[in-house]
């Protein structure tokens, strides 16, 4: 038997607040978290804009012990579960007797502890390395900290789809509980902004540059030229419905399917990759016992990046057909950034503030949509529109593709 | 004894959703492939020898278990030399076995039913290695435009779906050392709900200088033997490889007309919530993983025989995993033949569970358990039979296979002789 799928708390920590409301509103008000990148000098970079956490503190969201054994991803993660755990009104006594799970997306884990642990030794002798710097040089490390904090004794996994990420954990977490193997789990993502993934990526030329004109991390924009890279962490809590309903939980929203497919080509061959998200979004759709027409609003993986921004358009055309020219569709990276394995997890929160306010923010910053755009629903402006039923999509960077279908719980 | 037998059966055969292994692929320090790999296992070779990724001299110990005639040309054919790092080598080559000897061909028409997850510790550590050695040499300009593609764990799932045409679910599982048991888990549960016909599972990791800095540092490195439950035991000894089980839903298996070597019966997973480094004290989280298990393969402990255990060599782990053997099996404890291939593979991390289901799986085909080697002097805290020295001739139905992992994770999965 399957079991239904409730959201019951959120947790948030993203560059436009540490909560679904504060994200919720700078988005709709059309403000962005991306900025001037202050780090490092603009010397030999060609991208200077990120979206970051500057004013991040641990200490504000975790107390009673020290927080120095996690480093600032662990720290992230476990403040994002703390809140969620909160929202969702699950008392610490309560959780006691339960097997809590946690199930946590990450793209890189903590790749700048890894980094900065190796460069130590390299520097100063293996002799001189922290143990407990090791602790955190596994890619688990945030979803074991995570779990000593909040003494969550459940299933306690990692998973890793690239840049969807998120999305990977909150499907993975959904399907366990939905088939009944897990009635109460935390799920979500965290990656932090780390120079080691700035370079990399600039290396690679994914990010927004000013080789051609200004840097443009806008989704769908004609103009846009890379994405900004963000940092952040979000969690969600899943529950069996009836079990929720029992403790009297509110309910936030249902996750009602995900689906994964992967494209072989990586991008490389547009049509391969416009099937593979379709396939993901149909099945995504099947498994929830949806049609196109069931569903009020896309949230977009869209981030500013040229080849998939394109992908995604031409495979949300192919799902939606006429529907497409109405078809209202957000892409909130605009505000975040490409957050890796928080993004998926920001869009869900987000989207279950469409669902209680009927408001659907706009992509903020959008001047000019790609020629022959065969969606007329994304719009720069802020719009009303109730919505019980939201399709969310995660593109990785390397072939991940993932969708899933949420709904309120009036659906 | 006879009607818990029997519940098993009825059970059994009124499940339509039955998980069988269908192939098996490894890549180890002892041998590549099945055959050669499950001859060294119950020969007792031993994998150790001085680390030759890097040099040593600043460490206090030397040895590591390395692959060393691993030849990446014989089993990658399509991905380039610079998009894959030595870790998705590992990944591609054991799949690759793994799905030749399940007869399985990849077709189009098929490709997007498969899947693929990968366990791992540490992902492509010597790509980030080779980032630090351009910083600290000053030279962060030499970083490559494919540092960010060849890094990320996830890369190791999505290299074996592009080597291999694979279309379907595609996940890296980094659960540090209980990840190959997490790709099993993750992997059963997607056939037994439908989501794929057949999933291609297990871990992967390569040799990495941070993870001996690590293990090094924390004194958990043993200077020249592995020696798991020895009174003497000193240690791990960190060591590589890869090996992958194509697992499929019992029916698709029959149509196919697929050789079924077991099947994955059940598992538990657990956290102890209680240090990243060190394991419980009272061992009640390895006590749950193995109790969840057992529960959800409907097997009562009493049919076990044989269990692989984490096994590392450490002091502490060998002793805790010995407490909770015996909480979960009671006097039976005694009675059922435990062995740690650690003693010869040393840890490989993220295969390691992997690489020890293989075993598990030849143990029930083969009706022979490899051997705990270098336990010459049993320590007394460490009283079960671990199967010293020599492989046994052993009526294997049941297998229970142990991981532990940094974070507090707790795994363990139950394979079981299919059919009867």
């Amino acid at each position: 038997m399957n079991h239904r799928v409730a959201v019951t708390g959120v947790g948030l920590i993203s560059p436009l607040g540490d909560s679904s409301s504060s994200l919720f509103s700078a988005l709709c008000d059309g403000r962005t978290g991306v900025s001037k990148l202050q780090e490092f000098s603009s010397n030999g970079h060609r991208c200077h804009l990120a979206s970051r956490l500057p004013d991040f503190r641990g200490e504000r969201y975790l107390s009673g012990r020290p927080l120095r054994p996690l480093d600032r991803t662990c720290q992230l993660a476990t403040a994002a579960c703390g809140l969620a755990l909160k929202d969702s009104g699950w008392h610490t006594e309560e959780r006691a007797d339960i097997d809590f799970a946690l199930v946590l997306g990450t793209m890189f884990g903590g790749m700048h502890t890894i980094a900065e642990f190796d460069r130590a030794a390299l520097t100063s002798g293996p002799a001189s390395v922290s143990p407990m710097a090791f602790a955190n040089t596994v890619i688990n490390a945030a979803a074991g900290q995570a779990a000593i904090w909040h003494n969550l004794h459940g299933v306690n996994s990692t998973v890793s789809g690239n840049s969807a990420s998120g999305i990977c954990a909150v499907g993975h977490a959904a399907d366990l509980v939905r088939h009944g193997q897990l009635r109460t789990v935390l799920a979500g993502g965290v990656d932090e902004f780390s120079f080691e993934s700035f370079v990399g990526f600039e290396r690679a030329g994914s990010l927004c540059n000013d080789d051609a004109g200004p840097e443009c991390p806008i989704p769908f924009d004609r103009r846009r030229n890379g994405f900004a890279l963000a940092e952040g962490a979000g969690f969600l809590v899943l529950e069996d419905l009836s079990s929720a309903e029992d403790r009297g939980a509110k309910v936030l929203a249902e996750v009602k399917g995900c689906a994964s497919a992967f494209d072989c080509s990586q991008g490389r061959d547009s049509a391969l990759a416009i099937r593979t998200l379709v396939r993901a979004m149909n099945a995504a759709l099947s498994r929830s016992g949806f049609a196109p027409d069931d569903i009020d609003f896309v949230s977009a993986s869209a981030n500013g990046s040229i080849p998939f921004d394109c992908i995604e358009l031409t495979a949300l055309d192919v799902v939606f057909g006429d529907r497409g020219s109405e078809l209202p569709v957000t892409a909130i990276k605009c505000g975040i950034g490409e957050a890796l394995g928080a993004s998926g997890p920001a869009q869900l929160a987000a989207a279950i503030e469409t669902f209680r306010t009927g408001r659907l923010p706009g992509v903020c910053g959008l001047q000019e949509l790609p020629p022959g755009c065969p969606l007329g629903g994304i719009r720069a402006e802020t719009i009303e529109t109730p919505a019980t039923s939201a399709l969310i999509n995660a593109v990785g960077l390397d072939g991940h593709c993932l969708s899933m279908v949420l709904a309120s719980r009036d659906n | 004894m006879r009607d818990q037998a029997a519940n098993r059966d009825n059970a059994t055969q009124l499940r339509s959703d039955r998980i069988v292994v269908t192939g098996l692929g490894v890549i180890t320090s002892i041998g590549i492939g099945c055959e050669q790999f499950w001859k060294a296992l119950l020969a007792g070779n031993s994998g150790v020898g001085p680390v030759e990724a890097f040099d040593t001299s600043d460490f206090p110990v030397h040895l590591g278990a390395e692959v060393k005639t691993f030849e990446p040309g014989r089993y990658v054919f399509h991905r380039l030399p610079t998009q894959i790092d030595r870790a998705s080598q590992f990944a591609i080559a054991a799949a690759r076995l793994a799905v030749c000897d399940a007869g399985l061909p990849i077709s189009d028409s098929e490709a997007d039913d498969i899947g693929i997850v990968v366990g791992t510790t540490s992902g492509e550590p010597r790509v980030i290695e080779r980032f630090d050695d351009h910083y600290v040499a000053g030279e962060v300009k030499n970083i490559g435009h494919n540092f960010i593609s060849t890094y990320p764990c996830s890369a190791l799932a999505a290299n074996v779906a592009c080597e291999l045409g694979i279309g379907g679910d595609v996940v890296t599982i980094p659960t540090a050392c209980a990840a190959g048991n997490h790709a099993t888990a993750y992997a059963f549960d997607a056939l037994r709900s439908g989501k794929a016909q057949v999933m291609v599972a297990g871990g992967a990791d390569s040799f990495s200088r941070i993870t001996y800095t690590g293990f090094a540092r924390l004194g958990a490195i043993a200077p020249n033997l592995c020696q798991p439950f020895d009174l003497n035991r000193k240690g791990m000894i960190p060591g590589e490889g890869a090996a992958f089980l194509v697992l499929e839903r019992l029916d698709h298996a029959q149509i196919r007309s697929a050789r079924v070597y077991a099947e994955v019966a059940g598992y538990g997973l657990s956290c102890d919530a209680h240090h990243m480094t060190a394991a419980h004290p009272n061992a009640h989280g390895g006590v749950r993983a193995m109790e969840l298990a057992l529960k959800s393969a409907g097997v009562d402990p009493r049919h076990v025989d044989y269990i692989s255990a984490h096994g590392t060599g450490t002091p502490t782990n060998d002793r805790l995993e010995t407490i909770a053997i015996k909480r979960v099996f009671g006097d039976y404890a005694h009675q059922v033949p435990i062995s740690s291939i650690k003693s010869m593979l040393g840890h490989t991390m993220g295969a390691a569970s992997a690489i020890e289901a293989v075993a598990c799986v030849l143990a029930i085909a083969d009706d022979r358990i490899p051997p705990t080697i270098n336990l010459v002097n049993q320590d007394p805290e460490c009283d079960l039979d671990f199967v010293p020295l020599v492989s046994r001739s052993h009526k294997v139905n049941v297998a229970l296979n142990n991981a532990y992992a940094f974070g507090g994770n707790n795994s363990s999965v139950v394979f079981a002789r299919c059919g009867a």
